[in-house]
């Protein structure tokens, strides 16, 4: 077990005479060449559990057939979508109508007294779109099955023919909430396709904003999740904070998400006034932290419920901050870079709710730090006019997990495009934490998680 | 719980500091008594997320923060069409959207608005049509009110359904 090295992504990419299919490990890189003409893949789910969706996605985006799977059901192609192959290079339609109606066959448990609620793909709250689907025994969740792709804009062909510096401005939209991320994920593939140096202080620049995005999605959830747990003050509490820190965030980077940040120059900030938000930010997270501690109701409610064991997290190979709550020590900051910023790599044993709460709280206060490290000069570095042809890879830490971008260059152009959200690994290995729990837990143990809908659909 | 009680009594307004919130002050006054008379006190707004990069609802989630607050002007968000007077519509109109926009759209009880929020639904961001996108305007329902940006900042939600409740188009 000590061994079984990770899977972070696998997908394909349409070469002139076959599909090359990349399968990347934490250690490795695997590729496999299928005939065009029928493609077959060999399935790796029953290794990898978390395999199924990439399977199933390069299915729909491709044709390819999957062979020895278990799930043979489409991903993208939901009830009404027509039969194309959209990633394919011949596949060049911009209107299609939609095919006729066939139902989707969902997971479910059989048996005398089982239910089924189904839940979505409109929800209640102000929320992104996706489908939940309960088998209910009584209160009893005997399984959850997610579906998602309801918010598949097509990004990863649309990417594709334009120029590396012109798809800036589609990626920073993929996941709004990780926007910083997917644009540092992105800076980097034209740093590595460039002949220019990735300067010191443009880094710190660029990871000062990465940490603010972290902060303000952490302070979200953390009012959240007491208030699915029937504790609406503390959401009214959390939700001020991150209001302040989004308007700080605009006035360090010009946009209350960072839209547009990540650039090859940093923008004058006034390291003061740095210093004093961050003072604040800090006593009253820790007002807060104290008072929430002090709440046994709700420690009845976080404590054990949704819990998701480190056997299993290593087994499906999550990422983020589900992973560090079940005890697993994998954060793509942990590096010497990070490191010398004053990077901890913050981790919790249980893996419940309870333990995903405090780990948020705790890489507050770690991004609190670096952030105070990280403050340094304005820098202004020449934009690259030309980029070398070659494939390309990276990895961000965004607020939510591990986030992977893949970047093949074809004449100065892109040709394929590829990101892997944590969210994609981490839906999968939503329905876990279910097991031993009530329904009426859903909410909160989704919000301990918060996963991102936009950024897995792509 | 003390801790809690001395907090509250020490810094009993939160809204204080905000540079807005003056301006704030004033779309809110306005706009409460709007709606006590247009839409008898209170205006219930379904969100639909119909293919968004997620910015857009957290922006309407902040909304609820102490410091817009928008329920105490009588705007909530309900959890059903049915029992709304608007649909807030953000997002492209994705493929997979498109049919369940519709069926949310023809829940709610007539007569029934459209609000565009931000600049995806009418692709007039960086999204245009694909395949894959389809856009509001191809669901051929009457919009009655666009709020624009990439995300609208809260403030400017608030003006905009401000602008929607003075003068609703097909209203
Ligand atoms: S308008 Fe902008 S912020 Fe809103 S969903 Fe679209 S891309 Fe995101």
């Amino acid at each position: 077990m000590k061994d079984f090295p990770r899977l972070i992504a696998r997908f394909a990419v349409e070469n002139e005479d076959n599909f090359e299919v990349i399968t990347v490990y934490d250690h490795k890189i695997q590729r496999e060449f299928l005939d065009k003409n029928s493609p077959v893949l060999n399935s790796i789910s029953s290794i990898y559990t978390t395999a199924t969706w990439f399977e199933r996605k390069m299915r729909d985006d491709f044709g390819i057939k999957i062979a020895g799977t278990y799930d043979n059901r489409p991903l993208i192609h939901h009830e009404r979508f027509p039969a194309i192959y959209p990633m394919r290079k011949e596949f060049q339609e911009q209107e299609v109508s939609f095919s006729q109606y066939s139902p989707y066959k969902y997971e479910t448990v059989k048996g005398e007294g089982v239910f089924e609620v189904p839940v979505g793909p409109i929800h209640a709250g102000i929320i992104e779109p996706g489908h939940f689907q309960f088998s209910q025994e009584g209160e009893r969740m005997l399984h959850l099955e997610v579906r998602h792709f309801y918010t598949y804009r097509a990004i990863e062909k649309s990417l594709e023919g334009i120029k590396l510096l012109d798809s800036r401005e589609i990626i920073e939209k993929i996941s709004g909430n990780e926007s910083i991320a997917y644009q540092s994920a992105l800076f980097n593939i034209i740093i590595q396709a460039s002949s220019i140096k990735y300067d010191d202080k443009l880094k710190k620049y660029h990871c000062l904003l990465l940490e603010i995005e972290r902060i303000i999605h952490h302070l979200t959830d953390i009012g959240f999740i007491p208030n699915d747990a029937g504790f609406g003050a503390a959401l009214s509490f959390a939700s001020q904070l991150s209001e302040d820190t989004r308007v700080f965030l605009k006035k360090i980077s010009g946009h209350r998400f960072g839209f547009g940040s990540i650039e090859f120059e940093t923008k004058e900030y006034d390291a003061n006034m740095i210093e004093n938000f961050l003072n604040t930010l800090e006593e009253k997270v820790k007002w807060f932290e104290n008072w929430i501690m002090d709440i046994p109701s709700l420690w009845d409610r976080f404590d054990t419920t949704g819990t998701l064991n480190k056997k299993k997290a290593r087994k499906y190979g999550v990422v983020g901050v589900v992973a560090r709550a079940s005890g697993k020590k994998v954060d793509s900051r942990d590096n010497d870079f990070y490191k010398k910023y004053g990077f901890i790599l913050q981790n919790e044993s249980v893996g419940d709710v309870g333990s995903r709460f405090k780990l948020r709280i705790k890489e507050i206060y770690n991004s609190i730090e670096m952030i105070r490290n990280f403050i340094d000069e304005a820098l202004h570095v020449e934009q690259p006019k030309s980029f070398k042809d070659g494939e390309y890879m990276s990895f961000v830490e965004s607020s939510i997990g591990e986030l992977f971008m893949f970047v093949k260059l074809k004449d100065g152009l892109i040709e394929r495009f590829y990101a892997r959200d944590p969210s994609f690994i981490n839906w999968q290995a939503l329905y876990l934490m279910m097991e031993k729990d009530i329904i009426a837990d859903f909410p909160l143990i989704n919000k301990s998680c918060d996963l991102s809908y936009a950024g897995s659909d792509l | 719980m003390i801790k809690f009680w001395k907090k509250r009594l020490q810094n009993p307004i939160s809204t204080k500091n905000l540079e807005f919130n003056d301006e704030l002050k004033e779309i809110k006054k306005e706009l409460k008594s709007v709606i006590a008379k247009r839409f008898a006190g209170s205006l219930a707004i379904r969100m639909v997320s119909s293919g968004s990069c997620n910015a857009c609802e957290a922006e309407c989630n902040a909304l609820s923060n102490p410091y817009y607050d928008l329920e105490r002007l009588g705007i909530h968000f309900v959890a059903s069409p049915r029992h709304a007077d608007a649909m807030l519509l953000s997002g492209v109109v994705s493929i997979n959207m498109y049919h369940h926009v519709l069926d949310a759209y023809h829940q709610m009880p007539q007569p029934a608005h459209i609000i565009t929020l931000g600049d995806c639904p009418l692709l007039e961001g960086t999204f245009k049509q694909n395949f894959a996108i389809k856009g509001a305007k191809s669901l051929n329902l009457p919009i009655s009110h666009h709020i624009q940006g990439c995300p609208p900042e809260p403030k400017e939600i608030i003006k905009g359904l401000l602008e929607f409740i003075k003068n609703p188009k097909d209203f």
